[in-house]
């Protein structure tokens, strides 16, 4: 399915993506280099946007895909911070990657009292992006700060001139951290922003299920959905696109070490037809090193953080 | 402290003579990676230099592959990690098979880890392993703590480590490395006993068993109840560790735990490890490796030292008498060669 990068010789790798044009899968593409705080500045409910520059050779990440933030001597933390991307715009040739985060630990909180110009090692491009060249009618569906990445994957889209519909929930409207990002990256093309709050202080009253199940009759088919948020609503989404006829490909959180599949840190539970076709790989395949490993479980860092609705086993996913 | 080794004037960091040997095994320098932390060799073969490094210690393969613990497998806690993977890995099949051809493509020195949860099955993977080409040695890992059967518990007994050893000795021409666990009343012990089964060498330690609660939710931040602690929170821990079993055999150590620079590799060597292991800093810096070589040659450079080995025990050599005062004789021998250096002077 994905063909995992291998290095060519020593110390050289080409970026590639697989036959269907998926995004390559970034297990030799990762670098760790040095960056430097552009901007940082508070975003409403405890939410902060961050920015890096880092140098014109790192090879820019997809939506979905993440990178490991790392702080520099004395740091409070000793492991990276795995953190999605949420914008990537290059600025005379130099790379500005934003990243939409809550200084919710010691790592983070760091993080945040980062003035610009300090410096931040940083580690990536790391997983694999949402697919967003599959055919269908794109529907990307936030949850809280999981709205970072499909910030990102609704730029893209723009770009590529296709329209979406971009359904954004949170347990009250001021949660729906990013709402006005996602608008103006929306403003061309007639995509469409649709709200969803617990408590119905803003646009659709309930969570954003109920909001596709009511979207989702006037679109359309086949859906293609690209999801985020806290993994019971993303449980919720990949069980409603199962049931719907939909593909839905979730982006998945974990607590990490390494983040480049060698520590086998980070286990989501696969699903009895991922595993099925796990064991089904010919051993000796060539190349095929995202499901030729552990029938058990899928590596978060690098199996992910993107997955397939059916890959997964959503009732054993905490 | 002592710099003893060498004279105070500076040489040039590429006349820093770094090679060392372990049993049969030349290293180009005494840094290597630490088993779990560097996968099967190619994982990071594009951001460090393999042959620049004295090897590669692989992930522990096992008979059968494994599928590993359930989450949550992984937590930081105060400048460390604990793990609890339990092992996950391809199994003997497809280690020799996939693994194996692609290591010897890669310009490295492989040292091959082995785990087993009873000495037949260590047998097994020797019979198949032992005299494969592209394996310089072999670590056996007597001191997983995160699994349920042939973990540290039960390897560290003695009379077991050494009756092991005997019966794998004959399977390889390649040095058996024999890695502790440093959760044992005297560590000393188990040294000795693999010393006198046959072990070419030994890694001080693995990780330390170690666990941290989730008060809120009342449960462990771990899959399961305890893990292996690693990272510079176990650095001063590991290195008392190493310097007790450096004390206790006459065959090289390697040391292992926490090491993140340079002069954390020096300590180990000073204590009487002849190489020593980086892990957990390569999943904070994947390039940490190259640095720590490059940290210890400068300091050898600077300080003079042409040879590193002659930095091997250094340490001891000033502070024997405190280590000495627990040994048994062994047997009145004489220690040879420069193992003379961690004597009583």
């Amino acid at each position: 399915m994905i063909t995992r990068e291998r290095a060519i010789g020593r110390g050289t790798t080409r970026a590639r993506s697989a036959a269907n044009g998926a995004p390559a899968r970034a297990g030799r593409t990762w670098r760790q280099v040095r960056s430097r705080v552009v901007s940082q500045r508070e975003y409403g409910a405890g939410f902060r946007w961050l920015e890096l520059e880092l140098p014109a050779r790192f090879v820019p990440p997809v939506a979905g895909q993440f990178m490991q933030l790392l702080l520099e001597f004395p740091s409070p933390v000793l492991l990276p911070r795995p953190m999605s991307v949420a914008s990537v715009r290059r600025v005379r040739s130099k790379l500005r990657v934003g990243f939409l985060y809550a200084a919710v630990g010691a790592g983070t909180r760091a993080l945040a009292a980062l003035a610009p110009g300090a410096a931040v090692s940083v580690t990536g491009p790391l997983g694999r992006g949402y697919p967003l060249h599959e055919s269908g009618t794109p529907v990307l569906i936030a949850g809280g700060r999981g709205v970072a990445p499909l910030l990102m994957a609704a730029e893209a889209l723009a770009r590529a001139r296709r329209r979406c519909e971009f359904v954004f929930g949170a347990r009250t409207s001021e949660l729906l951290v990013g709402s006005g990002e996602a608008r103006s990256r929306l403003a061309r093309g007639g995509s469409r922003l649709h709200l969803a709050t617990d408590d119905g202080s803003r646009g659709f009253h309930g969570d954003v299920i109920g909001l596709l199940a009511k979207l989702a009759p006037k679109l359309e088919r086949p859906l293609v959905i690209h999801a985020c948020g806290p993994h019971a609503m993303l449980a919720a989404v990949a069980r409603w696109a199962m049931a719907n006829d939909a593909r839905a490909h979730l982006a998945m959180e974990s607590v990490m070490a390494c983040g480049t599949g060698v520590c086998r840190g980070c286990p989501l539970p696969r699903s009895g037809d991922a595993r099925a076709r796990v064991l089904a790989q010919p051993s000796h395949a060539a190349g095929a090193a995202a499901l030729k490993g552990n029938p058990d479980w899928a590596m978060c860092c690098t199996d992910g953080p993107v997955f397939e609705a059916r890959d997964l086993d959503w009732e054993r996913v905490e | 402290m002592s710099r003893a080794a060498g004279s105070t004037k500076p040489i040039a960091p590429d006349r820093v003579d770094l090679s060392v040997r372990v049993g049969s095994l030349e290293l180009r320098n005494p840094i290597l990676t630490a088993s779990g932390t560097f996968g099967y060799g190619d994982e990071y073969a594009h951001v460090v230099q393999l042959s620049t490094i004295g090897g590669v210690v692989t992930k522990t393969v096992t008979v059968k592959p494994r599928a590993g613990n359930s989450p949550a497998r992984v937590a930081e806690t105060a400048s460390g990690m604990l793990n609890s993977i339990g092992l996950e890995n391809v199994g003997l099949e497809r280690f020799r098979d996939e693994k194996l051809p692609r290591l010897r493509e890669l310009e490295a020195t492989v040292i091959a880890s082995i785990g087993g949860e009873t000495p037949e099955e260590l047998e097994t993977l020797l019979r198949a392993l032992g005299r494969e080409p592209g394996v310089g040695a072999f670590e056996v890992n007597f001191s997983c703590p995160n699994v349920a059967a042939g973990g540290a518990r039960y390897w560290a007994d003695a009379s077991r480590l050494e009756r092991t050893l005997a019966g794998l000795k004959p399977l390889t021409d390649k040095p058996l490395i024999a890695k502790l666990s440093p959760d044992v009343t005297d560590i000393r012990e188990t040294a000795r006993a693999c010393e006198r089964g046959g072990a070419d060498a030994l890694t001080a330690v693995n990780t330390f068993v170690a666990m941290a609660i989730d008060l809120d939710r009342m449960t462990s931040r771990l899959g399961k109840a305890t893990g292996g602690l690693s990272g510079p929170a176990v650095k001063p821990l590991a290195l008392a560790r190493c310097w007790e079993a450096a004390g206790a055999v006459r065959i090289p150590v390697l040391g292992s735990g926490g090491i993140v620079s340079g002069r954390d590799a020096l300590e180990f060597i000073a204590a009487g490890a002849t190489a020593v292991q980086v892990g957990t800093a390569t999943f904070v810096e994947p390039e940490a490796s190259t640095r720590v070589l490059a940290e210890m040659r400068a300091w050898l450079a600077a300080n003079g030292i042409a040879r590193v080995r002659d930095l091997v025990g250094s340490f001891r050599a000033e502070h024997a008498q405190e280590g000495a005062l627990t040994r048994p004789a062994r047997n009145g021998e004489q220690p040879q060669g420069d193992r003379r250096r961690r004597e009583p002077r």
